[in-house]
């Protein structure tokens, strides 16, 4: 199958909010996407965006059932390691069940690997859930590595009230 | 009681950024019985092009005491680097890469205060929330953690962090 992976527009934003939906659902998580394609345009396309976002598109004689053309995507943003420096951080990685098994993952996730390059990043970062086998297999082929086997990591998160709390109580200037 | 000034990192800081970054390293290292002050790469002129260059990639906010509290007349006794990132669920997010306080002068509520700042500036720049990771077997910085409300994602959630290095990125780019 034909298709071309691109850096994302502002227009393509609707779409990617639709999948980053359906990613969500994938992972049994869908009441907590609260943002919609409207913050993906401000945050994603201003001065200084919070992350860039590449899709996969198939010509018009392959679109989905629905009709969509845009069949992928790749979100990611840059991180720092205060070892080794520069890295990118690919934070979503999601093609539709229709246009599986054609590279299109592959694809996308190569592309990243590219960008960092040229941005002179030393490593690639990504978290998958523990039973998303299919993922976690993929990303080993690719020789990533677990470090919340190897190394013991945990991700942590304050968010809302705790957040709030802990801002109410820092010193005032 | 130590007087201590928390303050936005200088360009100037860099050398000492790097000390508390090797120091963190060791401190790491006799937690883990390995040797991994060697494996900080990172040379100081990167640092500061990549802190305080045209596209900063980090953030810092250090903690500095008057040169007559500090035994070796280090002056920058802590730091926390972070940076934002992005969750496609929720918008923004602020993310804790480093959080160290030198040995001698913990205890004073100085990490307490660096926390409330960067909770502060989270909630600043319009963050849903803060983000960091932290190693299992580091149980005192988890439960300090706990205390204050964070939730741990991998073990309610299943989330595992993966890494792909150079050597297999430049694999990928190559075809």
């Amino acid at each position: 199958m034909n298709f071309k992976i691109r850096a994302a527009t502002k227009e393509d934003c609707k779409e990617i909010s639709r999948m980053i939906l359906e990613l969500a659902v994938f992972e049994k998580m869908p009441d907590q996407v609260k943002i919609s394609h409207e913050e993906l345009e401000r945050d994603g396309f201003c001065q200084n965006p919070f992350f860039e976002c590449l899709v996969a598109e198939v010509p018009e004689e392959n679109k989905s059932k629905e009709g969509f053309t845009v069949v992928g995507y790749a979100l990611y943003f840059y991180t720092y390691s205060t070892w080794k420096g520069r890295s990118v951080y690919l934070e979503d990685l999601y093609v539709m069940p229709e246009f599986r098994g054609n590279g299109i993952g592959k694809g996308l996730l190569s592309k990243v690997a590219e960008v960092g390059k040229k941005k002179q990043c030393v490593r690639l970062q990504l978290s998958v859930l523990d039973w998303n086998t299919p993922a976690r297999d993929f990303y080993a082929a690719k020789g990533a590595l677990d470090l919340t086997d190897s190394e013991g990591w945990h991700f942590i998160r304050f968010d809302n009230q705790n957040l709030d709390n802990l801002a109410n109580e820092a010193p005032k200037d | 009681m130590a007087n201590f000034i928390l303050r936005k990192a200088e360009p100037n800081d860099v050398p000492d950024i790097l000390r508390l970054i090797k120091e963190l390293a060791k401190f790491e290292e006799m937690e883990e019985k390995v040797l991994l002050t060697e494996k900080v790469d990172v040379p100081l002129v990167d640092l500061l092009e990549d802190g305080f260059g045209d596209h900063p990639f980090y953030h810092c906010l250090v903690a500095e005491v008057p040169k007559e509290q500090s035994s070796e007349g280090n002056t920058v006794i802590a730091f926390a680097m972070y940076y934002f990132t992005y969750d496609p669920w929720i918008g923004k997010l602020l993310y804790l890469e480093d959080f160290f306080v030198m040995q001698e002068f913990r205890g004073l509520g100085i990490g307490s205060k660096i926390l409330k700042v960067l909770s502060e500036t989270a909630v600043k720049t319009r963050c849903s929330s803060m983000h960091f990771i932290v190693a299992e077997n580091n149980t005192k910085s988890i439960e300090f953690y706990k205390r204050r409300g964070a939730a741990d994602l991998s073990s309610e959630e299943g989330w595992r962090l993966y890494e792909i290095e150079k050597e297999d990125l430049l694999k990928m780019t190559s075809k």
